[in-house]
């Protein structure tokens, strides 16, 4: 299918073949293909830089049609700013919907120098259908004023693609042993430790927050706050059901064994963003009796903050202060609740919007490692990574990112030409 | 006067617990000396010290396997005995001790995984590692003095044997200033004190809260804490803001004219009633210093004291916060502020702890 080919196309640009050796197509997603299918586009897109996006004649119409609609939008505001009768509060919302529009507005009018300029050459070579020189000078100069126009077009397609706000934040990380016991707690240490290493080569900030650890050492629950640029928008796609198929070091036997670990991504917030106020919280400490105070030398200053609206709890206890731990569980605390007030808003939209990756349902199986075959496989994209060790240590990561971040845009052009 | 009665009827009572009652006026008279004269050097905390031993990461290892096993040796013999740490705490300060030691953070998860023969920096030696973690399982040390800090609130404060470790229910009074100052530009602006500073915790909290507007006297009796205190002082670059003074209360301040004049008094004075000392955690009982807990046979000396003095010295709408020993001695100085100073105070509080234990007594001048 076309669709396939394309992105495996631009997968090609983004890392070497050789990593990738299976692209099939995502059979629970036929609603978003039928959609994509229906556009009929031909996307050609790639994230890389060298490459030229080549949008089809449909989605640029599409979009010419909301050029034109801002240019006319821009057009009339210019004019109620330039009447002197208009009052100050039309004026004032004028001026900031026109702010706005300023960045559009501006490619906007890039692209139409550049079409006015083909437009030119084109007659131009109409013209004079003799002169050889001429002909071949403006046909250089056509070609490179088609790929300018091209790569306006693209900048401007993505400028209208609808953008999730919260890409540009940190977030919290939680990971959390599912079925498989032990194993998974192993596992779920492993897949803490890989995203730590991740985020070190991305030069991104990785904070612990807090680890509960099973018997054998491994992690029943872990969660850490990383921090850096578009660090949400990167990792999003990461929430959901990470499967593992191995031979546990517990097993005698050399049976593999089957377990499953759970991963959720949160976008950071702080208490602005959730309007969360201090008569909402109580916070208490779970120090085991006595007077406290000065009787009591502890190092123990866990902490439980309880959101009372809503019931949730948030306990930290790694910290070296009561005040530190506070601090950390406030900042998960506040995650969930701006997770909550996104996933309301989010179920409120549309039904195709809802369907896109990352819509953060985390009881999707989205991927599988399986040791014995030395592979990584993620069930969205269809794609299979043969070197499994690297990708524990952080690296590689990207091949499924990058694939997802690049199905995440051709799911907003598909919804954006059937929408518009 | 009530103060007084009480002191005497303590000493009296009490002739066995000889080191001087200082904080009684009379008696601190004779300690006093001039303004932090003393010679005491403050011990580096262990986390500060330059990183000049070295071992292998397996030795470093084996250290931690040994100390991880003694540490789960004990049992709950210690939550047992005077409700002190068990093996999992004790664990988890390993941890911490591993942090402070360790030049290189990043080699932690290292620990116990891979290349044995690699060479760590340390800022100690591993022998005395081995010898600082039988102190704190053998002599049960406070884990504060091992490391020679404290972490408090967002701070890192030095501390040693002879000097108070402070407690978190004692974070809680810095949010209490920062909310009244949040919104009071005069208050903020004008002289706090923290009588009993001990490693100046308090000073340090409420000097970075009033943003250079204001100033902070820390006082404290006992020349190592006045040493200790201004060596934090001094690491937070809070020189400016908060002047450490050595004596008794408010004797240090009889210079200067302070009589309605101060924005906020704020202390954790000793609270801990005389007769409850024997049956203290070990950390606390053996190693910290008595005169920063004892308050007295009903714990109450010197918060009375302190209560009766600030009436005077408070400016109108000054404020004042002082932690207590629980809910009776909240319910006392409440009953106290209220009827002995009637008057004098208004909007009297009492703040309870994150353990629900009614904490703070807090309140403003009139």
């Amino acid at each position: 299918m076309r669709m396939r080919s394309n992105l495996f196309w631009a997968l090609k640009k983004l890392q070497s073949i050789s990593a990738i050796s299976r692209i099939d197509h995502l059979n629970h997603r036929s609603s978003i293909q039928s959609a994509i299918a229906t556009a009929s586009l031909s996307i050609f897109r790639s994230f890389s830089a060298e490459t030229q996006p080549q949008l089809s004649t449909d989605l640029i119409k599409v979009m010419e049609q909301r050029l034109l609609a801002i240019e006319h939008r821009s057009v009339c505001l210019e004019n109620i700013i330039n009447q002197p009768e208009a009052s100050p509060t039309e004026y004032s919302r004028a001026n900031k919907e026109l702010r706005k529009l300023r960045g559009s507005m501006e490619l906007i009018n890039e692209l139409r120098t550049k079409q006015k300029e083909i437009e030119g050459l084109k007659s131009l070579m109409a013209e004079c259908p003799e002169d050889k020189d001429m002909l071949d000078m403006a046909n250089d100069e056509l070609g490179q004023a088609i790929d300018e126009e091209k790569r306006l077009q693209s900048l401007l397609l993505k400028s209208l693609l609808p953008k999730d706000d919260a890409d540009e934040r940190g977030c919290i990380l939680e990971v959390r042993a599912g079925t498989g016991g032990e194993e998974a707690s192993l596992f779920a240490m492993d897949i803490f430790k890989m995203y730590e290493r991740y985020s070190q080569t991305k030069g991104w900030k990785f904070e612990v927050v807090d680890v509960t650890e099973s018997d054998l050492r491994g992690y029943k629950e872990a969660s850490a706050a990383i921090s850096g640029t578009d660090v949400y928008g990167k990792l999003k796609f990461e929430s959901g059901i990470h499967r593992v198929q191995r031979v546990p070091v517990t097993e005698k036997s050399g049976r593999i064994h089957t377990s499953a670990v759970s991963v959720a991504i949160l976008p950071q917030a702080d208490q602005v963003d959730v309007q969360l106020k201090n008569e909402d919280l109580r916070i208490d400490t779970y120090r085991s009796g006595g007077s406290g105070g000065q009787h009591a030398n502890t190092t123990n200053s866990a902490v439980r903050v309880t959101h009372i609206p809503s019931g949730m709890t948030v306990s930290i206890q790694d910290e070296r202060s009561q005040h530190m731990n506070k601090a950390k569980a406030l900042k998960v605390l506040c995650a969930k609740l701006y997770e909550i007030e996104r996933s309301r808003i989010h179920m409120s939209r549309s039904k195709l919007r809802s369907e896109q990756i990352g819509s953060g349902d985390r009881s999707e199986r989205i991927r599988t490692y399986n040791f014995p075959q030395g592979r990584v496989t993620d069930h969205r994209v269809g794609i299979t990574h043969h070197a499994i060790d690297d990708m524990m240590q952080g690296e590689n990561l990207d091949i499924f990112i990058d694939a997802l971040l690049l199905q995440q845009e051709m799911d907003a052009i598909a919804s954006f030409s059937s929408t518009h | 006067m009530k103060i007084s009665v009480i002191r005497t009827y303590s000493c009296n009572t009490f002739p066995i617990f000889h080191k001087p009652k200082t904080q009684s006026l009379s008696l601190c008279t004779r300690f006093r000396r001039p303004i932090c004269s003393s010679s005491l050097k403050p011990k580096t905390p262990l986390f500060l010290r330059p990183p000049n031993y070295s071992a292998t990461l397996s030795d470093l290892k084996k250290w931690h396997d040994w100390a991880k096993t003694f540490s789960s040796s004990i049992g709950s013999s210690f939550v047992d005995s005077d409700n002190g740490p068990d093996p999992s705490l004790l664990c988890r300060e390993l941890n911490w001790l591993i942090e402070d030691s360790l030049e290189d953070h990043s080699l932690i998860p290292q620990l116990g995984i891979q290349d044995y023969s690699t060479n760590v920096r340390l800022r100690v030696d591993i022998d005395e590692l081995y010898s600082l973690w039988k102190q704190r399982i053998e002599e049960r040390k406070p884990f504060q003095y091992i490391v020679g800090c404290e972490h408090w609130r967002d701070l890192v404060l030095s501390v040693e044997e002879g000097v108070f470790i402070p407690r978190p229910e004692t974070e809680l009074l810095i949010d209490s200033v920062s909310d009244v100052v949040s919104n009071n530009e005069e208050l903020r602006k004008g002289l706090w004190v923290d009588l009993g500073t001990g490693s100046g915790a308090i000073a340090i909290g409420i000097g970075r809260i009033l943003e250079s507007r204001g100033r902070v006297i820390a006082i404290d009796l006992n020349p190592l804490a006045a040493s200790v205190a201004s060596f934090n002082v001094q690491r937070y670059g809070l020189q400016n803001v908060i002047e450490i003074r050595q004596g008794s209360w408010f004797e240090p301040l009889k210079d200067i004219e302070i009589e309605e004049k101060l924005s906020g008094v704020i202390s954790n004075p000793p609270y801990i009633p005389s007769d409850d000392i024997p049956g203290l955690q070990a950390e606390v009982r053996t190693h910290e210093p008595r005169l920063a807990l004892d308050g007295g046979l009903d714990g109450m000396d010197d918060l009375l004291y302190l209560c009766n003095r600030t009436a005077s010295l408070l400016k109108p709408g000054g404020f004042f916060a002082f932690e207590t020993n629980g809910k009776k001695q909240c319910k006392f100085l409440v009953d106290c502020l209220e009827n002995d100073n009637a008057g004098s105070f208004c909007n009297l509080k009492i703040v309870s702890d994150f353990a629900g234990i009614p904490r703070f007594v807090t309140g403003f001048h009139q």
